[in-house]
């Protein structure tokens, strides 16, 4: 029996009882369906959330003050008995093989006012690099003016939502903003940028980083952060950054993170979250499986005379069993790309419905979903058509 | 025709069929396993995180510098021109309804002793913070009581960091080195344990005013207060803002969190994440009835003649509609059954294997599994019970 003849007497084996074949195909779509569909949305949530530490920019190394031993996470609270200085900033610019730009950040809250108007806002204190490690633009006026890291003028730079509540439409430029009690000259304005990390840059005032530490009191800075050139000088930067710090205050005092090392770790957490949705999903294959079986039983049963005939018309126990198996197959390959179909139009009606939601599904979970569905076929089916062999051509034609 | 005239029937036509019914209850058992099983792991998750935040009572409000209404995170990022202040602290205190307040800095810092250093996370407390915290000493005592400006200098450890710096030796009377300073260990603490990843072992608990001299700190980081349990959490929480405000120029630049409306926020982020977790595994209960359908389908189809029978003898089309109805009901209430069992045991296993793991079955999710594949049931059976019940007599017979 050639391949084109035993699909075509499957197909046309299901086809005589179509409402039955849909039933059993319908089970392997939504199977199919539902993997398809949740492990999109996982594999979207993780693409989101990578998305959101790459417009950080890339190759970033961050230093944070101060180290605990035991705990997972950095310590984000609180300062260190050994402050993050400006001073070692700028040892770390000249320093650090491979370094593109560097900048120190120091961090408050507190309320920006002009006039009547005023907002509650978080203050942060940089240099001029900030702009390009940050990938910040400048919709009007400048960024924070060169000069010595230590010495600090009275100007700020405006969020984008900063300056449009606070000016409603005025020109900010060269206007004086109170900040606490600090006056400071507005000198630019940030060009509008979307939320990332639960930081909204445009809620912000920048102002040079030696001003932001004398406003709020601080010792320590907040952050500094090094792009380097390359990926590759990630690593050997991340280590001579630790190697100088350890030696300018005696001991490792502070925690490195790479960019590199967040996404990665964040994103096989992620990853392991969408697989486990994902196999969730796959028990509703293994249950559609079940359901094929019994379809395929009831068929064996019902084509007694058939397989009978077959048999002693010459057919080999091998042919009838491929036969059946063929059928079970057809139906569970069908149930999947259908299900894969469905899957696809459903991601792009969510897809209208959320554009900024990058809900992709990952290819090596069609490919798994197609192939579990056929596995499923194949396994489910093997029963139902050894059975079929196992009745001899004088009892199968006899008895009814 | 009778109730146990109709069970018998129905159970002897299921018995007929027992590789095809069994695959059917599998079906449903399987789905029903999934859903118990991941929604015990769910309600393990939730009750675990529940212990977590409410072992330090439901009855305490946190207080932080700053106001924050955009990140979750209130206080975390930098400073703040508004300062907590001991006399803040001191002011909540004298407030009628506040039982205790432990007003509190921390920061990472390596503890040194005996040529051993660790990097740990150092808090300035009083001698409330024992009133506020579940904490308890082991050997020695906590930080003395007095006037919360003048610190001595002395030290009480974790166990964790003193078995860490100390081993086996009695630490009480020894020195440490923090930073520059030199303190004297008074106590040792009893073992907690960790909480949400934060080994509160590993620490050191040193005077309040001490700790803002070695970290160069002019104000608090946090005030823990506490409240009588009948008192309610947010009448005190508006004591508790309007005594601050007064004291800050009218300003609200500090939050106010309580532990109840985290835990109330924490409920409900692990429930729905419970429900959508089941709901996934619900797609394969989904299946399963589908299952069912086709099975019951091709029943009706193949005993045609015997219905016609039973119509012809003056069974009534509702009678009918209600044997097959009760034989697909029978169906899929046995997997269910069947399925719980499943679920519980492979729970039951994975506690008695791993006990670290939280996993636990709330009694109503038992009611719902059960009666859910009851309904399953029930729906999958009412088109082919249609079908059967719309039988003509005649055609019925005839159709032999």
């Amino acid at each position: 029996m050639k391949a084109s003849d035993l699909l075509r007497f499957a197909a046309g084996a299901l086809a005589g009882q179509p409402k039955r074949t849909s039933l059993a195909l319908l089970g392997v779509t939504i199977g199919v369906l539902a993997v398809v569909v949740l492990t999109a949305l996982g594999e979207g949530a993780r693409l989101f959330v990578v998305n959101q530490f790459a417009d950080l920019g890339t190759n970033l190394v961050i230093v944070i003050p101060g180290k605990t031993e035991t705990s997972g996470f950095a310590p984000f609270a609180g300062g260190s008995a050994h402050d993050l200085t400006i001073a070692d900033a700028e040892v770390l610019t000249d320093a650090v093989p491979g370094l593109d730009r560097l900048a120190p950040l120091a961090v408050g809250n507190d309320t920006v006012s002009h006039g009547s108007r005023s907002r509650q806002v978080m203050v942060m204190g940089s240099t001029p690099d900030f702009l390009h490690v940050r990938d910040l633009e400048i919709a009007s006026g400048s960024f924070l003016p060169p000069g010595a890291m230590d010495r600090g003028s009275r100007v700020a730079v405006l969020g984008a939502t900063v300056a449009r509540e606070l000016f409603a439409g005025d020109n900010p430029l060269g206007q004086v903003v109170r900040v606490g009690g600090w006056r400071l000259r507005v000198i630019g304005v940030l060009g509008p940028r979307g939320m990332h990390m639960g930081m909204d840059m445009n809620e912000v005032v920048i102002v040079p980083v030696a001003t932001c530490m004398r406003m709020f009191d601080q010792s320590t800075l907040f952050r500094i952060l090094l792009r380097v050139r390359s990926p590759q000088s990630v690593e050997p930067a991340a280590e001579r950054v630790l190697a100088v710090l350890a030696d300018r205050h005696g001991v490792e005092d502070v925690t490195i993170w790479t960019q590199d090392a967040v996404i990665e770790s964040l994103s096989s957490i992620l990853r392991a979250l969408t697989m486990a949705l994902g196999a969730i999903a796959a028990i509703s294959l293994f249950v559609a499986g079940l359901g094929i079986m019994n379809v395929m039983l009831v068929a064996v049963t019902e084509r007694r005379r058939e397989i009978g005939l077959m048999k002693a018309l010459g057919a080999r126990n091998r042919q009838v069993r491929l036969l059946f198996l063929t059928e079970a197959l057809v139906m569970s390959t069908g149930g999947g790309i259908l299900g894969v179909i469905v899957g696809w139009i459903a991601l792009l009606g969510i897809r209208s419905v959320f554009p900024d939601f990058p809900v992709v599904a990952p290819a090596w979970a069609v490919i798994a979903a197609i192939v579990t569905s056929i596995t499923v076929g194949g396994v489910f089916g093997y029963l139902p058509a050894r059975r079929a062999t196992r009745l001899t051509p004088m009892e199968a034609l006899s008895r009814r | 025709m009778n109730a146990r005239d109709s069970i018998a029937w129905s159970f002897r036509a299921l018995l007929a069929h027992r590789l095809r019914s069994s695959l059917s209850v599998l079906g449903i058992a399987v789905g029903i396993a999934a859903v118990i099983l991941l929604t015990s792991i769910g309600e393990g998750t939730r009750l675990f995180v529940m212990r977590q935040f409410s072992q330090f009572g439901t009855n305490v409000l946190t207080v932080t510098p700053g106001k924050t209404k955009t990140t979750g995170l209130p206080g975390v990022l930098g400073g703040t021109t508004r300062k907590l202040t001991i006399e803040d602290a001191e002011a909540l205190a004298r407030e009628p309804g506040v039982e205790h307040v432990n007003p509190h800095t921390y920061g990472p810092a390596r503890v040194e002793a005996q040529g051993r250093g660790r990097d740990v996370i150092v808090y300035g407390a009083t001698s409330e913070m024992l009133a506020v915290m579940p904490f308890k000493i082991r050997q020695g005592t906590f930080l003395p009581p007095g006037d919360p400006r003048r610190g001595a200098a002395v030290a009480v450890l974790g166990p964790r960091l003193k078995q860490e710096l100390f081993g086996a030796e009695n630490a009480l009377g020894s020195f440490v080195r923090i930073a520059d300073a030199r303190l004297r260990v008074i106590g040792v603490m009893e073992p907690y344990g960790k909480v949400l990843g934060f080994d509160l072992d590993d620490a050191a608990y040193i005077p309040l005013s001490t700790h803002m001299q070695i970290f160069n700190r002019e104000a608090l980081q946090e005030i823990n207060l506490t409240f009588p349990e009948a008192s309610a959490s947010d009448v005190v929480e508006q004591r508790v803002r309007r005594v601050l405000m007064s004291r800050h120029d009218g300003v609200e630049d500090f939050t106010v969190t309580s532990q109840a409306a985290m835990i109330e926020i924490f409920d409900s982020v692990v429930t729905a994440i419970t429900l959508a977790v089941a709901a996934i595994a619900g797609v394969s209960l989904l299946v399963a009835a589908i299952g069912i359908l086709t099975m019951m389908w091709i029943t009706v189809g193949q005993r045609t003649s015997e219905i016609g029978l039973l119509l012809a003898m003056g069974a009534t089309p509702r009678q009918i509609r209600g044997l097959f109805l009760l034989e697909a009901t029978s169906l899929s209430l046995v997997g269910g059954v069947i399925g719980l069992v499943a679920g519980l045991g492979i729970a039951a296993t994975i506690r008695a294997i791993a006990p670290a793991v939280s996993i636990e079955t709330p009694l109503p999710f038992v009611a719902v599994a059960l009666g859910s594949s009851m309904v399953i049931g029930l729906a999958s059976g009412v088109l082919p019970a249609r079908r059967a019940a719309a039988l003509d007599p005649i055609e019925a017979l005839r159709a032999e």
